[in-house]
């Protein structure tokens, strides 16, 4: 398997452990796997763990889904992980960004009723 | 035929809907993908299995489980993952690709713990998991569905603490591949009987699942065996040797193998647990399948019922 897809499903299975081995040994956290898709915007969207080990090693945030238009932020917000959202946005996370049904990260919370992360996304 | 090319059409549309993002999973019977719903815009878990076919089209042992799957469905029980699609795709003459829709979860328990601030989870959120875990696994049960996976990467755990147990009811499918081409699958959570080999059904989930509890406490597996015989030494320095009379006949593995142990309390290895915690999960480390709590009994268990 090609390292950069190790990587990636590495990051979506949320293995904290094989991520900072992959990373360590110098595999790039910008790859993209065989669907074009980089790790960060696949992981699993609770594991901030692998979150923090991702973007401290410079994986870029603000990527958008090649079909949908969607940001990691909007998917750990949809989905309600509230720290990995925080993590996000101290990375730099674009709050504003519009995915291709012109949804903000804190619409699509609002959606789907995780409040907390709705007032966070509003409070920055 | 009819059947097979409406499944057909159905599997084209499902390849627009449902575009993979990355591999989670696989074995030598398919693979796991997490992909997304164009539609929703949310993840699913996309699951594929390749059979058989012959002139009168897919197995009856497939269509029966497929059939099951789709029966639980209907209950829409809140711990257990959600199917949401089915489709067969003819590959070729001999083989279709099955593939089902399940709702995707962005967490695991193995992630829950890991990311647990020290000491640790609180004595209520341990009692929660719990509940709803020996819930859905009741559920199934009363199915008569056994997982015989479980394990802490695949009971899911959403943003809202709700539990959700994935990975469960194509053993059948999956088993005459795997009867084939050795799988490292981990060890740590099965229990006795299938180590020795021995017959099981629905107690080798309790198993696995006072496995889980102890590592809520402990934050790291209670058994890790690195081969089946190794594994069972594990399990004895904690439960002690069974007796004669309770080791299973026709298995290769004998008792005189192990060494002779005494049982050693509980809470050497599961700290911070309460009384009743620990009630319950000897019960559950019974090495005896026949005298294991059963799920719903483990339900009723006053640990379940003590408030925080
Ligand atoms: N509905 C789901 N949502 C999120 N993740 C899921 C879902 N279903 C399965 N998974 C994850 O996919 C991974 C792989 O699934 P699966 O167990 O079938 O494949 P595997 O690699 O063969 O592992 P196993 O040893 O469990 O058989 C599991 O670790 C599980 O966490």
């Amino acid at each position: 398997m090609r390292p950069e897809e190790e990587l990636t499903s590495a990051a979506a299975t949320g293995n904290t452990e094989r991520v900072k081995h992959l990373l360590q040994s110098g595999v790039n956290g910008n790859g993209v796997n065989g669907f074009q898709r980089t790790p960060l915007q696949v992981m699993m969207m609770g594991s901030t763990p692998v979150a923090r080990l991702l973007l401290e090693h410079g994986a870029v945030p603000n990527v958008r889904d090649c079909s949908t238009g969607t940001t990691p932020l909007h998917d750990a917000a949809r989905t309600g992980y509230l720290e990995t959202v925080r993590l996000l946005v101290e990375f730099h996370a674009d709050s504003q960004a519009t995915d291709n049904n012109n949804c903000r990260p804190v619409d699509l919370a609002q959606l789907n009723g995780h409040q907390e992360v709705v007032d966070f996304l509003l409070s920055i | 035929m009819g059947c097979q090319s409406a499944y057909a059409y159905q599997a084209m549309a499902q390849e627009v809907q449902y575009e993979p993002v990355a591999q989670i999973g696989g074995g030598a019977y398919g693979t796991v993908y997490k992909a997304r719903d164009r539609e929703s815009g949310q993840f699913v878990a996309l699951k594929s299995v390749r059979v058989q076919t012959d002139q009168d089209g897919l197995p009856l042992s497939t269509v029966r489980e497929v059939a099951l799957l789709k029966r639980l469905e209907q209950f829409d029980h809140p711990n257990i993952v959600k199917l949401m699609d089915v489709c067969a795709s003819p590959r070729t003459d001999q083989e279709t690709k099955v593939t089902l829709v399940f709702e995707h979860v962005d967490q695991d328990l193995k992630t829950y713990l890991e990311k647990a601030p020290a000491p640790g989870l609180p004595a209520h959120t341990i009692r929660d998991l719990m509940k709803q875990l020996v819930n859905g696994l009741e559920f199934l049960h009363s199915h008569r569905v056994v997982h015989r996976d479980l394990k802490p990467e695949n009971i899911l755990v959403t943003s809202r603490g709700q539990v959700k147990l994935a990975d469960f009811g194509l053993a059948r499918m999956y088993s005459c591949h795997m009867a084939l081409t050795p799988v490292v699958v981990t060890l740590w959570y099965r229990s006795p009987e299938v180590l020795l080999q021995s017959t099981y059904a629905t107690p080798v989930d309790i198993w696995s699942t006072g496995c889980i509890f102890a590592e809520m406490f402990r934050r790291k597996p209670l058994f890790c065996g690195e081969s089946e015989a190794d594994q069972l030494g594990k399990i004895f320095e904690v439960i002690g040797l069974p007796s004669e009379e309770d080791w299973p006949a026709d298995v290769t593995l004998k008792r005189h193998n192990f060494s002779p142990q005494k049982p050693l309390p509980f809470p050497d290895h599961v700290p911070e647990i309460c009384s009743k915690g620990e009630d319950l999960l000897k019960k559950m480390l019974s090495f005896d399948p026949l005298r294991r709590i059963s799920a719903l009994n483990a339900l009723h268990h006053d640990y379940m019922k003590e408030e925080d």
